[in-house]
């Protein structure tokens, strides 16, 4: 039943892009969603599109994984298409009824298509090529900075560390109660909305329940070791940014300056 | 209501790197009235094959037969019938998960065991006779304090929690009962009164019962035959008696006999008469006893 969530899950591997820095992945794709904004025209798509391209290629993850992860959100892009296909105005391509499709809708619904798609196609392939514990460590550090400001940037880190860590044992325990109401005749595929949604009152209050019930228990066992936030921690595995991060990192800048510069290079 | 596999296998995560075969070619056979122990090492497959004892997974390869019945046999096109047909299965096979007190999720105790019954779309008497019947049956009366119905499940004990639990799966009325682990983590009050709710609704109502347990003292009290399970295979299956005479082989496998057992193989081995065959210790008790007679009758005879 939980097996068709692809978003966030990691495949372990040994890729160019997997032995990455996670920050060097991370800024990259920061800067990536930033200048993906920035592109109208068809020739600066053409070079982010070579870039996601090349990024999959090299990463060597079987894209029938990064199709999966995109399946959700087929009818969110659909839908986005065809808004602006016939919503735009302009010269009329062709009429349905009182539906009127525009050639500048058609070219604003590709473009809006394509940023969509490279934007989840660059997060599932970050999520999918970095292992949570490396994100989250690399969150901390880009976060670091911003201590200053009173950001708790370990604190957070942490946060996701365990949040990520418990969603495998909440899977098994959500299919464990389940099946032991469905041992007591729960019926959760069947009926309309409502009762559907009723239905999962008795799979979520005992979920609900052992959640808390667990987190109670992390945070004495934390106690008991007296864990204390990050201050002066070191680690047990520091991040080290090699040649291969400063190689993809000028990829990065040649790409986003071509962008850039062709949208705003004096014509 | 037999129930039967035949050649079952089951593989977790079939067609990925991380593939594990649970069960490989099990073929069993549970009929009606009897009380089967299962045991194995961790991992061995005890609480998959329980769970395909009442259609909750489905299996990679084999047959599952309840009622002589096959429980996959279907085709696709008769979905709805299929789900109807499992769900009457369900109720007639209970099984009861390890922690079952962890799925209770009532306001009250009443409505926490009516759940099932009112599943069924029973009308509200029958389902207050069927709970009032079933708190029984775990020994939850009015002993336990008045008004134990209206108490919210979460403000019990342990032990009473899990007997809360189980009634809600006996108020379906099952013909089968599964237990896996059932007494894992209770005290030993609450392990002998659920042990003795359980040997009482099996004498009165002639329930089957299948109990996986690592307690093998909970086993010789619960039932009279022992299968005993290794990386997805039946390695020993036979009356209890029979089973825990093979100390060897199930301490090779990492798992215990009854200390009674032990008791007597250690006094047999330092030399006493006794017979090593026994599991309860009142049997036991007798034998050492008699023994202890014997002995001395034979030194009296000597002098």
């Amino acid at each position: 039943m939980f097996a068709d969530i692809t978003i966030g899950q990691y495949l372990s591997g040994n890729s160019v892009v997997h032995r990455l820095d996670p920050r060097t992945k991370i800024t990259i794709v920061g800067i990536y969603m930033v200048v993906l904004f920035t592109a109208v025209s068809a020739p600066a798509y053409g070079v982010l599109v070579a870039f996601a391209l090349l990024a999959v290629a090299l990463a060597q993850v079987p894209v029938r994984m990064l199709a999966r992860g995109l399946r959700p959100v087929l009818f969110l892009l659909l839908l986005t298409f065809f808004l602006q296909l016939f919503l735009t105005k302009g010269r009329v391509l062709f009429a349905l009824g009182p539906l009127v499709a525009t050639w500048e809708g058609l070219r604003l619904g590709v473009f809006m298509i394509l940023r969509l798609l490279l934007l989840l196609v660059m997060a599932s392939l970050l999520t999918l090529t970095t292992s949570p514990v490396a994100l989250t460590d690399g969150l901390e550090a880009i976060l670091k900075p911003f201590r200053v400001v009173g950001l708790p940037a370990h604190e957070l880190a942490m946060m996701m560390t365990i949040a990520l860590r418990f969603i495998p044992t909440l899977m098994e325990e959500a299919d464990k109660v389940m099946k032991a109401q469905m041992a007591r005749g729960a019926d959760f595929q069947s009926g309309g909305l409502l009762r559907r949604a009723r239905s999962l009152i008795p799979l979520l209050v005992p979920l609900f329940v052992s959640a808390f019930r667990r987190a109670d228990e992390l945070a004495t066992a934390m106690e008991a070791r007296c864990y204390r936030g990050g201050y002066q921690r070191t680690r047990y595995s520091p991040l080290r940014a090699g040649p291969l991060d400063w190689a993809a990192a000028a990829l990065t800048v040649v790409t986003a300056l071509s962008v850039l510069a062709l949208r705003w290079w004096p014509r | 209501m037999p129930i039967e596999t035949v050649e079952l296998t089951h593989v977790y995560m079939t067609g990925t790197p991380r593939a594990v075969t649970a069960l490989d070619r099990v073929t069993l056979a549970i009929g009606d009235g009897e009380a089967v122990g299962i045991v194995g090492p961790t991992g061995s497959g005890k609480s998959t094959l329980v769970q395909h004892f009442n259609g909750l997974l489905r299996p990679t390869q084999g047959r599952v037969l309840v009622d002589g019945v096959d429980l996959w046999a279907r085709d696709a096109k008769e979905r709805r019938a299929h789900q109807a047909f499992l769900r009457e299965v369900r109720r007639k096979v209970g099984l009861i998960f390890q922690f079952p007190e962890q799925q209770l999720f009532e306001e009250t105790v009443f409505d926490d065991v009516a759940f099932g019954p009112r599943n069924l779309g029973l009308g509200e008497a029958e389902v207050a006779q069927r709970v009032r019947e079933a708190l029984r049956a775990v020994g939850l009366e009015e002993a336990d304090g008045p008004g134990l119905e209206r108490r919210s499940p979460f403000s019990l004990s342990g032990g009473q929690m899990r007997r809360v639990a189980i009634a809600g799966v006996l108020a379906m009325r099952p013909q089968t009962l599964i237990l896996d682990e059932p007494t894992a983590g209770l005290d030993p009050r609450g392990r002998l009164g659920l042990i003795e709710a359980l040997v009482r609704l099996r004498r009165e109502r002639g329930l089957t019962l299948v109990v996986v347990s690592h307690n093998m003292e909970d086993l010789v009290r619960l039932v009279d035959r022992v299968v005993v399970l290794e990386r997805g295979r039946v390695v020993l299956d036979g009356p209890t008696r029979e089973v825990f005479a093979q100390g060897r082989v199930l301490r090779s496998l990492g798992l215990d006999v009854p200390p009674v057992v032990a008791l007597l193989e250690g006094l047999a081995a330092r030399g006493a008469d006794v017979r090593t065959d026994l599991l309860r210790p009142e049997e036991a008790a007798d034998e050492i006893a008699s023994w202890l007679r014997r002995r001395e009758e034979g030194i009296a005879g000597v002098r």
